[in-house]
């Protein structure tokens, strides 16, 4: 893939992404906390003192992803971060479903129940976050110290 | 003055087309701060779960006192064979004033006809004779059948898409919980809302 395309691609999808964790972080900070709560803790995972964590803590942590995958500092940290918690995401939500599980997805908000649509969704957010992981760390190599520079000093 | 006449006239036709709450599916205070619409069908078993231990603390700590004012709301879901027509006597039996009794003795009562289909036999447990009569000629009035229909489109309107689902409405915010939610974080809701 020339260079260019490339950029352009990571770009677009950073700018996809950034704009999906911003708004699934202001749908949940619009509303009570204990909401989005109700979503988390019908997953059955989270003991409740954690689940009040999650549900006080992943909005903020959510947005803050927005920002920096938008404005691009920090790349590799940014990017697993962001695919670690879109694998998490995934991971309970095809959890809940295999179990049949009519629970709340809790991705934007209350009143969206899991199903195949939100869990096509989901798995497409992944991989795009997945492809910007494997972008930041194929293409934003540090530039290796030249030759002369490394023996420059014997 | 000149303008109140006006005024009404053109709000007549929002007033005509606003749903009608029938009084015997409502309880507590309709003043109250907060309002909770209670989207359930009576063949679904999260539903039978929600009315058996979480519904009496909501009364208890909520409608009761004034605080919140219940709107009971039906929605029987295609997948349940029984559940339109124990709809259909639940709000027959609320033009007698007897839903809470029907709606508790379907609940109770739901593996059973749920499974042999003797919906009316478990509604009139808790009729008398003369209730029963009653309710079950209004069952197939079409005016209860539609009232039926009105809380299923009113539900699909604001996005119900599951059963239970409440419907948490404070202001002209509305808040949806789907499922069984734990108590304690439902009271977070609540008590925040009705400060």
């Amino acid at each position: 893939m020339q260079s260019k395309t490339r950029h352009f691609i990571s770009l677009l999808l950073r700018l996809i992404l950034g704009v999906v964790f911003g708004y699934a972080a202001y749908t949940k900070l619009s509303q009570p906390w204990a909401l989005f709560a109700i979503s988390v803790d019908a997953y059955h995972i989270l003991p409740e003192w954690a689940v009040t964590v999650v549900a006080r803590g992943l909005p903020w942590l959510e947005l803050a992803l927005a920002v920096l995958i938008v404005l691009g500092p920090w790349r590799r940290t940014t990017s697993v971060a962001a695919s670690t918690l879109l694998l998490v995401f995934f991971g309970m939500m095809v959890r809940a479903y295999l179990r049949g599980e009519q629970i709340d997805c809790g991705c934007f908000g209350p009143g969206e129940a899991i199903s195949p649509l939100t869990l096509v969704r989901d798995g497409a957010l992944l991989a795009v976050s997945g492809f910007l992981t494997w972008d930041a760390f194929q293409h934003s190599r540090r530039p290796a110290r030249s030759f002369q520079s490394q023996y420059s000093s014997y | 003055m000149k303008l109140s006449f006006p005024l009404l006239f053109s709000l007549l036709p929002i007033l005509s087309a606003a749903p009608t709450l029938d009084k015997a599916k409502t309880f507590g205070n309709p003043d109250a701060p907060i309002t909770i619409e209670l989207f359930s069908d009576f063949q679904c078993p999260s539903c039978r779960m929600l009315h058996i231990t979480l519904l009496p603390s909501i009364m208890r700590d909520y409608v009761l006192p004034g605080k919140a004012y219940l709107v009971y709301k039906e929605y029987p879901l295609p997948q349940h064979n029984h559940s339109r027509e124990a709809a259909a006597y639940a709000c027959a039996a609320a033009r007698v004033g007897k839903y809470e009794q029907v709606a508790d003795a379907l609940f109770q009562n739901q593996p059973a006809w749920a499974e042999n289909g003797k919906v009316f036999e478990t509604v009139s447990t808790a009729l008398t004779p003369a209730e029963q009569k009653k309710v079950q000629a209004l069952a197939r009035d079409p005016g209860i059948l539609d009232e039926v229909q009105q809380d299923v489109q009113q539900g699909q309107s604001q996005g119900v898409n599951q059963t239970p689902t409440m419907l948490i409405i404070h202001g002209t915010k509305r808040y949806p919980v789907a499922g069984v939610p734990n108590y304690s974080l439902l009271r977070s809701i609540l008590d925040g809302l009705a400060k």
